[in-house]
């Protein structure tokens, strides 16, 4: 095989990751233009020129701005309290044996091969048969129970490659089993708890169908979104879409820099 | 499954000072304990969660499906009929649910396996980065995302003139409302959940073992055939599950971009609940896809061993 | 199977673009003088509860950009003294009944003294049968007097006891003239114009796509029989075999009209208002054999507070009122009177017949057959059609 044919082959997979990734992005391309459109009536659908009003005032429709309230509490306790007891399951799953591990997992499985439709509407059930009204609470039970098995993959596929020896160490030098957790085992895992913490985040923030059935009269973004669609679709909306895109994606930059910056301090250090 | 170790950086390289004045009495019996509450108080919260708020409510749908009576008063009755008039009703449905998570699964294959090749074999420190890239577009609301593709396959947009001059599609021809858009959609949707677990199988290969298979004069397709893609596999058969499951149960991509022409499954189950208000046939169907799917979980864990999908998913 | 969850539904509100006018002059003046007069007129001493829960569908209610908040609400919230908890919580009829079914259907209360549903998904008419409404308290309404004639006796609720429309819409044809080349008048000439082929939406609601047809037929949408239904179905089922008719769509019509994929639709004449703001070439009309006319009604479900949501209902009632929530709204405005107010204040708003229609125009809209809705058969027949 040439150097010429392989410097070909290169170039052809490369071409075709950059089409991949113009693919995933050519429609937020398109929100973020339409965020700048400048429509006369409330659809937002064809171009009418350019503005910077709706980034000026992004919270023109009253109920928008306490709609996005709503959906970042829900989001940022719903994918904390997820990754705390996800982390706890997956820690027990993978440094235990234990009676019941196998359904266990199953438990674990089975709620991310339920169909959205069906895990809302039976939770909507249950609501209504023990009598719990529905709003902010109902939502944020959905939301802990959707993520938890999310979290617990994630932080698991971490623990897997988890090198042991270093918690050995640590006792050996006379740690104590919590302050060896404390300061080696949870360090080492935070990216994948923070990765199952993001991922939670992104799921809940995004969440619709699940929501719609218990969310009472509480109203987050995406039923916000949903609801006004018949109605109008304000530009207020993409520029809204547009900032939980750029701020999440800040989120996750500044985790990767953080982790990077980590690294290469360790690296340095000659561990 | 989804992005496992995936923002993180490299595993295990390093160690925080391993400061502490211990008390050497209880030290390493813990770790390897093979007995004992510890597990049991770890995963108590989180499985108590899931007992109350998933298998309870299935438990009552589950008692649904088998009553029978007109809404709003149902009563329970062993009405297993409702399984078998629910799935003759609706097998056409079932079926294009089926076909469509099917091609979508294998379209996002194609275009996932090539990029998270590339991301762990080319990426070098910038892999980390790309993976970004691949989630980053999920952060736009789901709904916002669809209505933009309706913008983009509008019949007089760019791809739809495009597809038309190179005479994939005819002069009258359109995507909107179409299997094609809704596959689209579906495909689209659903793309992280075959890129991340792709990649991190591939990740994990060893690229020695590449080397070592060239070193031994296999060609390149060689070296990948034998060794990159069964090495792969995993992540490969973790992907299609995990894009698959979600797609068979999907309704918006059908809702949004296709017509009462392509609803699949999950539309009727979401009309059923909501328009009709047969509760007792959503809820038969409901149980119908469920079962289902996990046949096809089974059908795969016998392929992989349940230890490695619940772990690769 | 159906529209359920999406836009597929009811999703005909609409409203002007951004900019609203509000009637700052006429809110001030009304505060004084009528105030008086509707105390006591209502004639009733009860009294009003410190909140009073109202829950609507989004951007369907005045708005004030620059205080976010709801003028008229605020006025009223104002001159009882009472706190009025807005909510813009209803999406869709059925997800909606869907949602409060549960509790209603156990004898709860789902903590809301008024809702608003449309009457042809045929949720209101089945609210009053399984006794879930109140009835409202006229005696604190004496503003129903300002209740369009046409709208006075749905069958559904032939002395409007359980029901007052909020605001109501047409449904006829839209079109783009520059692609149809002409005027299109008529369900036939939707269904079977050459020129049209393939350029053509018809609409997932029965009562409406049933409904024009069996106009078209010379038949009455108001009282369906199975040879009108049948005949009607037939006709849009030629329509669809043909080719003619592109796909069924909820209010998805309307970028699909403004971007020229389609040229004629059956459309709804809220959205028509909006469209035309940036699309002034476009075109509405009721078909020449007459269109359809729905209305989403102010309902009170059982344990609401019947008085307090019957002085809200008549506070909506007054013609300024009704002409500032129908200046930003831009529906069907159901109280008579409004246009006058509108005149002064924004003429092109009062002089638009898509929000104030002509009384030809009123006598030329018909309701659909509520109990043909909740047919089960029919339904599965229409599901057939549009899903087939």
């Amino acid at each position: 095989m040439t150097a010429a044919v392989r410097a070909v082959r290169r170039h052809v997979l490369t071409g075709y990751a950059v089409l991949a990734l113009a693919y995933l992005f050519l429609p937020i391309g398109v929100v973020v233009a339409f965020s700048f459109n400048n429509p006369k009536g409330r659809f937002n659908f064809t171009w009418q020129g350019f503005t910077f009003k709706n980034w000026t005032n992004p919270f023109g429709y009253p109920g928008v701005s306490s709609a996005l309230k709503v959906s970042i509490e829900i989001a940022l306790a719903s994918s904390f309290f997820a990754t705390v007891l996800g982390t706890l399951a997956a820690l027990a799953l993978v440094r235990y044996r234990f009676r019941g591990s196998g359904a266990t997992n199953l438990l674990i499985f089975v709620p991310m091969t339920t169909p959205e439709v069906v895990m809302g509407a039976s939770l909507l059930t249950l609501f209504v048969n023990w009598r719990v009204p529905q709003g902010f609470g109902t939502i944020l039970i959905a939301h802990i129970l959707f993520n938890i098995s999310y979290v617990v993959v994630t932080v698991r596929a971490r623990l897997v490659g988890f090198d042991r020896h270093l918690e050995e160490a640590a006792m050996d030098l006379g740690a104590n089993e919590w302050v060896t957790f404390l300061k080696v085992t949870l360090p080492l895992i935070m990216p994948g708890i923070l990765a199952a913490g993001l991922l939670a985040f992104a799921l809940s923030i995004d969440d619709f169908v699940i929501t719609y059935f218990n969310a009472g009269a509480t109203i987050t973004f995406p039923l916000f979104v949903w609801g006004a669609a018949r109605v109008a679709t304000p530009p207020q909306i993409n520029v809204i879409g547009t900032a939980i895109f750029l701020v999440a994606t800040a989120g996750m930059l500044a985790n990767i820099v953080f982790q990077n910056v980590r690294a290469r301090r360790a690296a340095a250090v000659g561990v | 499954m989804r992005p496992s170790n995936t923002f993180g950086g490299p595993a295990g390289e390093e160690v925080s000072d391993t400061a502490g004045v211990g008390h050497q009495e209880r030290v390493r019996t813990l770790i390897h304990r093979r007995k004992g509450a510890i597990p049991y108080l770890l995963l108590t919260p989180g499985m108590a969660w899931l007992l109350v708020f998933f298998v309870v409510p299935m438990w009552y749908l589950a008692k649904m499906s088998l009553s029978q009576g007109l809404f709003p008063l149902f009563s329970f009755g062993w009405a297993w009929g409702n399984f078998r008039d629910a799935i003759t009703a609706y097998q056409t449905q079932f079926i294009r649910s089926g076909e469509y998570a099917a091609v979508a699964t294998a379209a996002a294959l194609l275009v996932s396996y090539p990029l998270a090749y590339w991301i762990a074999f080319r990426g070098g420190r910038w892999k980390n980065l790309f993976l970004l890239l691949v989630i980053a577009p999920f952060f736009v609301t789901y709904l916002i995302r669809t209505l933009a593709w309706e913008t983009i396959l509008s019949d007089n947009g760019v791809v739809v003139h495009v597809l038309q001059h190179i005479g994939i599609l005819g002069p009258n021809d359109r995507l909107l409302a179409t299997s094609a858009a809704v596959i689209a959609g579906i495909t689209y949707n659903f793309l992280p959940f075959m890129v991340l677990p792709l990649y991190v199988s591939l990740e994990q290969i060893d690229q020695r073992l590449i080397e070592a298979a060239e070193d031994l004069y296999a060609s390149r397709a060689q070296a990948f055939a034998r060794v990159t893609l069964p090495l792969s596999l995993p992540g490969v058969f973790a992907g299609v599950l995990l894009t698959f499951i979600p797609a068979a149960g999907d309704f918006i991509n059908a809702q949004l971009l296709g017509t009462p022409r392509q609803y699949m499954i999950g539309n009727v189950i979401q009309s059923e609940f909501l328009s009709v208000r047969d509760y007792p046939t959503a809820a038969a169907l409901s149980f119908v896809l469920m079962a289902a799917i996990l046949v096809l979980v089974l059908v795969f864990a016998r392929i992989l061993g349940t230890e490695r999908l619940t772990v690769a998913a | 199977m159906t529209e359920t969850f999406t836009r597929a539904e009811l999703l005909r509100r609409a409203g002007a673009g951004g900019a609203l006018l509000t009637v700052p002059g006429l809110l001030a003046a009304c505060g004084g003088s009528s105030t008086k007069a509707s105390t006591t007129s209502a004639g009733s001493t009860q009294a009003l509860p410190k909140t009073i829960t109202f829950s609507n569908w989004p951007l369907y209610i005045d708005v004030n950009q620059k205080t976010q908040s709801h003028p008229s609400l605020v006025a009223f919230e104002k001159h009882y003294g009472v706190h009025v908890k807005y909510l813009e919580d209803i999406n869709d009829n059925d997800s909606f009944f869907g949602k409060i079914e549960g509790p209603l259907s156990q004898g709860q209360s789902i903590g809301r003294d008024l809702i608003v549903l449309t009457d042809s998904s045929g949720l209101p008419g089945r609210m009053i049968e399984l006794g879930w409404l109140e009835k409202l308290d006229k005696s604190a309404i004496p503003n129903i007097k300002n209740l369009q004639p046409t709208l006075r006796h749905p069958g559904w609720d032939p002395n409007r006891d359980y029901s007052l429309p909020w605001q109501s819409g047409m449904t006829g044809i839209g079109y783009d003239p520059k692609l149809t080349g002409g005027p299109v008048t008529s369900l036939h000439q939707l269904l079977t114009d050459p020129k049209l082929k393939g350029k053509v939406t018809l609409l997932t609601e029965m009562g409406d796509s049933i409904g024009i047809a069996m106009l078209e037929n010379g038949d009455d949408p108001a009282h369906v029989t199975d040879a009108t239904f049948k005949k009607a179905l037939d006709m849009l089922q030629k329509a669809v075999n043909s080719g003619q008719v592109r796909q069924f769509t909820g209010n998805d019509y309307a970028p699909l009209l403004a971007k020229g994929d389609i040229y004629a639709c059956l459309a709804w004449s809220g959205d028509m208002v909006q469209l035309q703001a940036d699309h002034p070439g476009l075109k509405w009309v009721l078909p020449d054999k007459g269109g359809m006319i729905w209305t989403d009604n102010m309902l009170i479900p059982k344990g609401g507070n019947a008085y307090a949501a019957s002085v809200l209902m008549n506070w909506y009632y007054r013609p300024e009122i009704a002409a500032e929530v129908e200046d930003y709204v831009n529906y069907i405005c159901p109280v008579v009177g409004a246009d006058k107010v509108l005149e002064k204040s924004d003429p092109a708003v009062a002089k638009n017949p898509l929000i104030f229609p002509t009384k030809q125009m009123l006598a030329n809209a018909h309701e659909f057959d509520v109990k043909a809705v909740n047919n089960p058969k029919y339904k599965k027949q229409f599901q057939a059609l549009i899903g087939g």
